[in-house]
């Protein structure tokens, strides 16, 4: 089978477009999505996340105009100016598909233009664009300029623009490419939007095994309780997480001071649901449809947690607010509300109700000058560097590490910062997915985060969503990845090329000077107790505990003591 | 890791699974590998280099298990397909291995979650830990048991192919093995008052249920309704290990701590709905299993009877095509009701004690439905 990725490569300083088959091998060694991404940001590791020079790179999944259930994604990826590690984010929406339409899988995007542009891609035309977007427009207006247009958008708000080291980038107006500041990349660029539009439907190798591969997916997706069950994200979305995770007694709470938050009933899901009978709304070819939306946008898990409990806010309206600001802004919620929780704690204040929503808008606004730099820069500038609660500068997401051992060590391994989703334990801590596991301890976790990792690299380069695997496995993918493709890889294959990409991934930040100091967590949570109660207690993380399993997982990654892949492996891996 | 492998150890040879201790051989790693073996062969250290994976189980069944895998594996040459409804949604089909040679093995689990290996036993593997070995271990060996006696049983009586001599006298050699065991039902029969009563019934019951044999490795759930609340076993619980693993469940959905809840969880709370009743034990007992499979396929919106028993037809879950559709309303009356190719549900108005007692009793009757059809038509 003949599978080379279609790269465009785009330079907006020469305003030059030029589209390349990539070498098969290549090709076939990345898959697409993340994978392919890091194959080209590793090609110059080293330079500043804000280099004109520095590539931005929308990938399409491998997956991507299947039929194969939850296989509609992207990545967006490029090194982060917020955390300046390398940094990709799994996009949902229609973008990916747009481009499979056009014959593209990927772009690549280099230079700065001198005047703001949109780049648009149409029926096999490149086009750069001059941008009429007011400076102060909000992202549902430059949404709006492209009303007429049948295709897929992505663009960046006003907070990008001005500084925002968390600005993220929007794709149809509400999938966000969340974390690490992308859309800070995209306007460094003066790129304001990227509009694409395709005619041509993929091409899929063995269409009656693709549909055995759905029907086995479905047929899963239907037994998993988190997905379709009463209470799962088909019906509720993420916040259904809530009051779980209130139960379980790890809700991040003021700033991670505490781990349980008595009101977060004012935002559970189910009191959504009844107030403001939200509507469902899908990314391209997904059956779960997490997405909600009333009369507003209703935020993810993350955000009703981290605009509720993390900043010590009972207000649903407050959050519901914020929420919409930043998604105008174009801003990552989750930086957006740990920056302000951090600042509330080193000012020994609360920003609750229509406190916090004006410190949003501040950020949005670009009126205040540390809030937009993130928790870690804010919180050095003012002194305080400790109560930062972020890991290589990307701020924590609504887990606390105290009640979930797996998601600590994941947070301290993550390539990009705190993130819950590279290896995303929750499935197992929490959702008891495909088994449980012992929350509180790091024994077998070191293997366990190591495999979840190369799974996720996998589920990013063929473009399917994490939460899919809460019922499916990479079973039932790879035999639909075969049917799709023609590439006869089977479960181990794919992990096995997960484990390449992750190494890379984790070779380009060595390159760029991180190590063993930088792959730990906040002071904080090897000292302070959480809030115990209801019978479970959530003591402080212990610190030997969490280094022999820090340890363990660099051997079992081939890495040395200091973090960084071994000369042996990286030679194995032709890296 | 120790830990893992000592408990699963024991409850391959607790639940009947394996014979003896040398019959397995379970191994996890994380920076090593922990084994209950001294040392690990070098077979085993090839396929964990082979497998992106932390468990691993090499284990031959107890003789009749065995008997019967072979006689598939004989019949089958490459791979057997299950029909019973839970190992077509979780573990497809069961691939054969020719000789325990590493590159073989893995190749068979690089696709799937589990093998047989001729001559070995069955060899099955985990990414999170040794519960999913276990778990597809269990599986194999009710998927394998389950298509062999339908087989058979669908042969004699004109709805397949007609079963080799070889296989039924084998069957007729193991029948008398497989009769469900027998016991008193030690249960308390008073209606529990207060929660931690309700936690100690479903916990007593999750245990004899298993104890008899009466569900598939952690398949199964049970629960209780009092005060508007449903106390119900978690997703993957084990129903030997209820104390914990229990989620109160508000019947009008005011919480969503029910993720965690049995896959069932609707299909509960709408049978409690249509029977008024106070407790739903589910299982997997074989002969009900086997016995609902007796006939043709049964389609969605089908019903057919083993005696006064129905029998439905549904998927696991709440999906378009899932038990809950067509479960509830068949128990209004009988208040049980067998899933086609899935497993049994009854309900009690009283305690969970009495709902065990009705899954036992159908799977007795299910037995002796299955010995008298044999003896009609071999």
């Amino acid at each position: 089978m003949d599978y080379a990725l279609q790269v465009l490569y785009v330079d907006l300083s020469a305003r030059t477009a030029r589209q390349a088959r990539l070498d098969t091998e290549i090709s076939q060694r990345y898959l697409g999505g993340r994978g392919i991404a890091a194959y080209f940001l590793s090609r110059n590791a080293t330079i500043s996340a804000l280099d004109p020079q520095a590539p931005l790179i929308f990938a399409a999944g491998a997956l991507t105009g299947s039929r194969l259930p939850a296989a509609g994604r992207m990545i967006v990826a490029a090194i982060s100016p917020l955390t300046d590690t390398l940094c990709s984010c799994s996009v949902g929406g229609t973008l990916a598909r747009e481009l499979r339409r056009a014959g593209i899988d990927m772009i690549m995007i280099t230079g700065r233009s001198q005047s703001e542009l949109v780049l648009r891609i149409e029926d096999g035309a490149v086009t750069f664009e001059e941008s009429t977007c007011a400076a102060s427009a909000g992202l549902e207006d430059i949404f709006s300029g492209f009303k007429g247009f049948k295709g897929a958008v992505a663009a960046v708000g006003r907070a990008a623009f001005q500084g925002c080291l968390y600005a993220n980038i929007m794709v149809d107006s509400t999938f966000s490419s969340g974390r690490g500041g992308l859309g800070r990349v995209m306007a460094a660029k003066n790129l304001r939007a990227l509009a694409v539009k395709g005619r041509s439907r993929t091409h899929v190798c063995d269409s009656q095994a693709e549909e055995l591969s759905r029907t086995d997916i479905m047929r899963l997706f239907d037994a998993a309780p988190a997905i379709m069950g009463r209470s799962g994200i088909r019906n509720y979305g993420t916040g259904a997480l809530v009051d779980l995770i209130a139960a379980r007694r790890m809700m991040p709470t003021a700033n991670f001071r505490r781990t349980y938050f008595e009101d977060s009933r004012a935002f559970c899901a189910a009191r959504i649901k009844q107030s403001m009978e939200p509507g469902s709304y899908a990314c391209h070819g997904c059956p779960i449809a997490c997405k909600k939306k009333g009369l507003h946008e209703i935020p993810e898990y993350e955000t009703l947690s981290h605009f509720g409990a993390l900043n010590e806010n009972s207000d649903l309206a407050a959050i519901i607010e914020a929420n919409r600001i930043c998604n105008s802004a174009g801003m990552d919620t989750i930086t957006t509300a740990a920056t302000i929780a951090c600042l509330a704690e080193i000012r020994a204040e609360r920003y609750t109700g229509a406190a916090l929503v004006e410190k949003v808008a501040g950020i949005a606004e670009g009126t205040d000058e540390l809030l937009p730099l993130g928790s870690a820069r804010l919180a050095h500038a003012m002194g305080k560097p400790w109560t930062s609660m972020s890991v290589k500068a990307l701020e924590m997401p609504a887990y606390d590490p105290r009640g979930a051992y797996g998601m600590a060590l994941a947070y301290a391994t993550s390539t990009r910062g705190a993130c819950h989703l590279r290896a995303y334990p929750i499935s197992h801590e929490i959702l008891r997915k495909p088994v449980a596991t012992d929350r509180f301890t790091f024994a077998g976790k070191a293997r366990i985060i190591k495999i979840a990792e190369d799974l996720n690299a996998v589920v990013d380069s063929i473009g399917a969503c994490k939460f899919a695997f809460l019922g499916a496995s990479l079973e039932e993918y790879a035999k639909g990845f075969a049917a799709v493709t023609g590439l006869a890889y089977d479960t181990q294959d794919l992990m096995r090329i997960g484990d390449h990409i992750y190494t890379l991934e984790r070779w380009i930040n060595t390159q760029r000077g991180f190590s063993v100091k930088d792959d730990s967590l906040p002071e904080r949570f090897f000292t302070e107790e959480g809030s115990s109660g209801a019978g479970i207690e959530i003591r402080p993380i212990d610190r030997a505990a969490f280094d022999e399993a820090l340890q363990r997982y660099y051997r079992i990654r081939a890495c040395g003591p200091d973090g960084a892949p071994t000369k042996r492996r990286r030679e194995e891996l032709g890296l | 890791m120790m830990d893992q492998v000592q408990k699963y150890h024991a409850k391959l040879i607790r639940q009947g699974l394996v014979d003896t201790q040398g019959a397995v051989e379970l191994y996890g790693l994380d920076d090593e590998i922990y084994s209950n073996r001294d040392g690990v062969p070098e077979a085993v250290s090839a396929l964990f280099g082979r497998l992106n994976i932390n468990s691993l189980i090499i284990a031959r069944p107890n003789p009749v298990q065995w008997a019967i895998i072979q006689e598939l594996s004989r019949i089958n040459q490459t791979l057997i397909c299950p029909c019973d409804c839970e190992s077509l949604t979780f573990i497809h089909d069961i691939p054969l291995v020719a000789h325990l040679e590493p590159s073989a093995v893995a190749q068979a689990l690089n696709r799937r979650k589990g093998c047989i290996v001729k001559d070995v036993g069955i060899v099955t593997t985990g990414s999170v830990s040794l519960e999913q070995a276990f778990i597809s271990l269990s599986s194999i060996c009710f998927a394998t048991f389950v298509k062999f006696f339908v087989d058979c049983l669908n042969g004699l009586t004109g709805f397949g192919a007609r079963p080799e001599a070889r296989s039924l006298d084998m069957l007729s050699s193991v029948m008398d093995t497989c009769r469900p065991l027998e016991g008193v039902n030690t249960l308390s029969r008073v209606v529990p008052k207060s929660e931690d009563a309700i936690l100690e019934s479903l916990d007593q019951t999750g245990k004899i249920v298993v104890d008899r044999r009466l569900v598939d490795s952690f398949f199964g759930n049970i629960s209780y309704r009092d005060a508007g609340i449903i106390y119900i076993s978690q997703t993957g619980s084990s129903l030997d290990e209820l104390p914990g693993h229990i989620d109160r469940v508000p019947l009008d959905g005011s919480s969503t701590c029910e993720l965690t809840a049995s896959s069932e969880l609707l299909a509960h709370v709408r049978v409690y709905e249509h029977t008024g009743d106070k407790a739903i034990l589910h299982g997997h007992p074989r002969f009900s299993v086997i016995m609902s499979m007796h006939g043709k396929p049964l389609s969605f919106d089908e019903k057919r009877f083993v005696a006064d028993v129905p029998v439905v037809a549904g998927e696991v879950g709440a999906g378009r095509h899932g038990l809950v559709h067509t479960l509830p309303a068949a128990m209004e009356q009988t208040h049980a009701a067998i899933v086609h190719g899935h497993g049994t549900f009854a309900s009690s108005p009283g305690t969970v004690s009495e709902a065990f007692d009705a899954l036992s009793a159908i799977e007795h009757l299910c037995y002796e439905r299955y010995q008298s059809l044999m003896t009609k038509y071999a």
